[in-house]
């Protein structure tokens, strides 16, 4: 029994140090990295860039994920705080939740540089660093219109999470582009919650009431990746789908002939510029940029899939 | 004859001494954890004891401790609520919602006395469900949990209530109080713990209604013949545990000032964590607050000092998953080695007693 025992707090104590032995150097100044999930290869790449940048100028860095759960945000903040972290990057759990967690580690004297999504108040982030949503739903919009052709037909839609802003912003952008083109009749607009699974589920429900729609258009690559999933079990063909964000599985799938486009969302080229204007902003005490800054988007088609990689123009 | 006799009852002693220390340490076994890991992290963590952190992790661990104090009772009396992350979402958006859009008043007493009331009913389902309809707890609350979500998300259309903490105009300047100011330098929400606390420690030492919780999760029949009302104490437990995540949610709204529908999730799971770290059994009938209270101290440090550490938060998730496999391995390993040796202790508690 009292072997057993033993065994258990050995296995503890091992678990413990076999994951905090990295241990890292102190002397160096902290920057804290927050993203919302670190299995999704959009934050993925967001956040290994910010890292890579900034242990390139000398920083140590901290990731942590907050999934999405303005609470859990919350608490990361604090611990941010409580490390005494030089700055914080972070694409929020929130554009009105995240707003008290922002100005908390401001008032501690630690500057946030926010990246992907805004927040809903100006002048306590010391950089809103976004990609261009409403200009890349735009340019997509064109796309779809453009493969399906002048005649047009019915096309359904996939929404993001209705408490997403860039899930509102890139459904104005599509609409603004295919509501003034009388050919173009919306038939169905259902939320997949940014979801594949979801996104598979709702297209096939679509699929029954509306055999004889033309277009899929899609507010991320995942659910247009659903969108695929169900059309190719389905067994139908020459149905238009686009996504948004430029994924690496979506470029593969355009590649594939599956998906016609996408639009990439700059993140590698986001990550980087909020790690550098952090740095600026601690060495001279301003970015000596506006704090409000939109990243225009790349489109993705067959054409030029070759050239993106990892959320990055590599050609 | 009486050498052998001396020899067995000497043998008895040992193995009765050497069992109440295993069984002591099984017992404490909650508070060595917590100082082993605060030792852990206070070697590895520079600033992990600092006053200010110290500050925070206690408001952090507030909010687990709350919401295992008001699942304590409920386990002890046999049963479990896994409504409670749910009620404190829902809580929280029917503040933001009375807070930002009640026609009738945008009072913070209004709102925070109209999130109680709605809070108290789910508990009242829940208890109703269990008591009466003899719904098994885990599908009942399990149910409510689903209920609860789905109201929070409908109040708002999905969306979130902002600004709770800004305008004026709205009367709304003592809400972010609730969950941002100190008292004498300890955080509100640590203060609220500390009077939840308070009262669930003397309701569970020394009231009938804490026996009768005891009686009801100990042998449910027998306290039913014993002349205990065991539907309402039932029904006072998931009262209870509602209150608690009502609460929560409150803290939660007025610290983010901000009310959002998916608040809460998965936090039923990091209070039934505690109460087991605690002691106390999933069957019921054994267990203590206190006990809950230090499980809720430990998952706290545990989670805000693994952060601080830098452990990448794939193996936060793991570390902590063992934590509680662990604690509920020990559980059941104290429970057998209690009914092992309890003839050795109550003999040598005759045999000290004469």
């Amino acid at each position: 029994m009292r072997g057993q025992q033993r065994y258990y707090a050995a296995t503890l104590v091992l678990l413990l140090c076999a994951a905090g032995c990295h241990r890292a150097d102190y002397s160096k100044r902290l920057i804290v990295i927050l993203v919302p999930s670190q299995d999704n290869p959009y934050f993925k790449a967001e956040a290994d860039t910010a890292a890579k940048r900034a242990l390139e100028l000398g920083y140590r860095v901290r990731i942590d994920a907050h999934d999405d759960d303005a609470y859990r945000q919350d608490n990361l903040i604090d611990g941010a705080v409580a490390s005494n972290a030089a700055a914080i990057i972070l694409d929020n759990a929130g554009s009105d939740s995240s707003i008290s967690a922002v100005r908390r580690a401001t008032r501690a004297g630690i500057p946030c540089f926010l990246i992907d999504r805004e927040i809903a108040a100006d002048g306590i982030a010391k950089a809103q660093i976004i990609a261009d949503n409403n200009q890349g739903a735009r340019v997509v919009a064109e796309e779809f219109a453009k493969a399906i052709g002048r005649a047009g037909g019915e096309y359904a839609e996939l929404l993001g999470r209705e408490s997403d802003t860039n899930a509102q912003v890139r459904t104005r952008g599509f609409h603004s582009v295919l509501d003034t083109r009388p050919e173009f009749k919306l038939v169905s607009a259902q939320a997949a919650n940014w979801s594949q699974s979801e996104a598979f589920q709702k297209t096939e429900t679509i699929l029954q009431g509306h055999p004889k729609i033309v277009g899929i258009i899609a507010g991320n690559d995942t659910m247009a990746l659903g969108a695929v999933a169900a059309i190719k079990s389905a067994g139908l063909k020459g149905i238009t789908i686009t996504g948004f964000d430029g994924s690496p599985d979506a470029t593969g799938a355009i590649r594939a002939g599956e998906l016609h486009a996408t639009t990439l969302q700059p993140a590698v080229v986001i990550s980087k510029l909020a790690v550098d204007e952090a740095d600026r902003f601690l060495k001279t005490g301003s970015t000596g940029r506006p704090e409000r800054q939109v990243i225009p988007c790349d489109l993705v088609t067959r054409a030029n899939a070759d050239e993106y990689q990892d959320f990055e123009k590599i050609r | 004859m009486s050498a052998v006799a001396t020899m067995l009852s000497k043998s008895d002693r040992l193995a009765s001494s050497s069992a109440r220390a295993v069984l002591m340490l099984l017992r404490a076994r909650a508070i060595l954890v917590l100082v082993l890991l605060l030792i852990l992290f206070a070697a590895m963590v520079p600033s992990f004891l600092s006053a200010n952190n110290l500050s925070i992790l206690s408001k952090h661990v507030a909010i687990s401790a709350i919401l295992a104090i008001g699942m304590t009772f409920v386990v002890l009396s046999g049963g479990i609520d896994l409504s409670v992350g749910s009620a404190a979402g829902l809580s929280g958006m029917v503040a933001g919602y009375v807070l930002t859009r009640g026609g009738v008043s945008h009072s913070t007493v209004v709102a925070v006395m109209i999130a109680f009331a709605v809070c108290l009913a789910i508990g009242a389902l829940n208890g109703w469900l269990v008591a009466k309809a003899g719904v098994a707890p885990f599908i009942a609350t399990l149910g409510t949990l689903y209920i609860a979500r789905g109201a929070a998300l409908l109040l708002s259309n999905g969306k979130t209530f902002p600004n709770l903490g800004g305008s004026v105009a709205h009367g709304l300047t003592a809400f972010p109080a609730i969950g941002q100011s100190f008292l004498l330098g300890l955080p509100m929400p640590v203060w609220i713990m500390l009077v939840l606390f308070g009262l669930a420690a003397i309701v569970a030492a020394k009231t009938p209604l804490g026996r009768h919780v005891y009686a009801v999760g100990g042998n449910e029949r027998a306290a039913r013949l014993a002349g205990i009302n065991v539907p309402r104490v039932k029904l006072i437990t998931y009262l209870f545990s509602a209150f608690c995540a009502s609460v929560v949610g409150i803290i939660i709204a007025s610290q983010l000032e901000a009310a959002h529908p998916a608040t809460g999730e998965s936090f039923e799971l990091n209070a039934i964590a505690a109460v087991v770290l605690g002691g106390t059994s999933l069957m019921g009938g054994r267990g203590s607050v206190a006990g809950s209270l230090i499980g809720a101290l430990v998952i706290g440090v545990l989670a805000d000092g693994l952060v601080m550490l830098g452990v990448s938060e794939f193996w936060q998730i793991v570390i902590k998953g063992v934590v509680i496999v662990l604690a509920v391995a020990v559980d059941q390993l104290q429970s057998r080695l209690q009914a092992k040796f309890l003839p050795y202790l109550l003999r040598s508690t005759t045999e000290a007693g004469r």
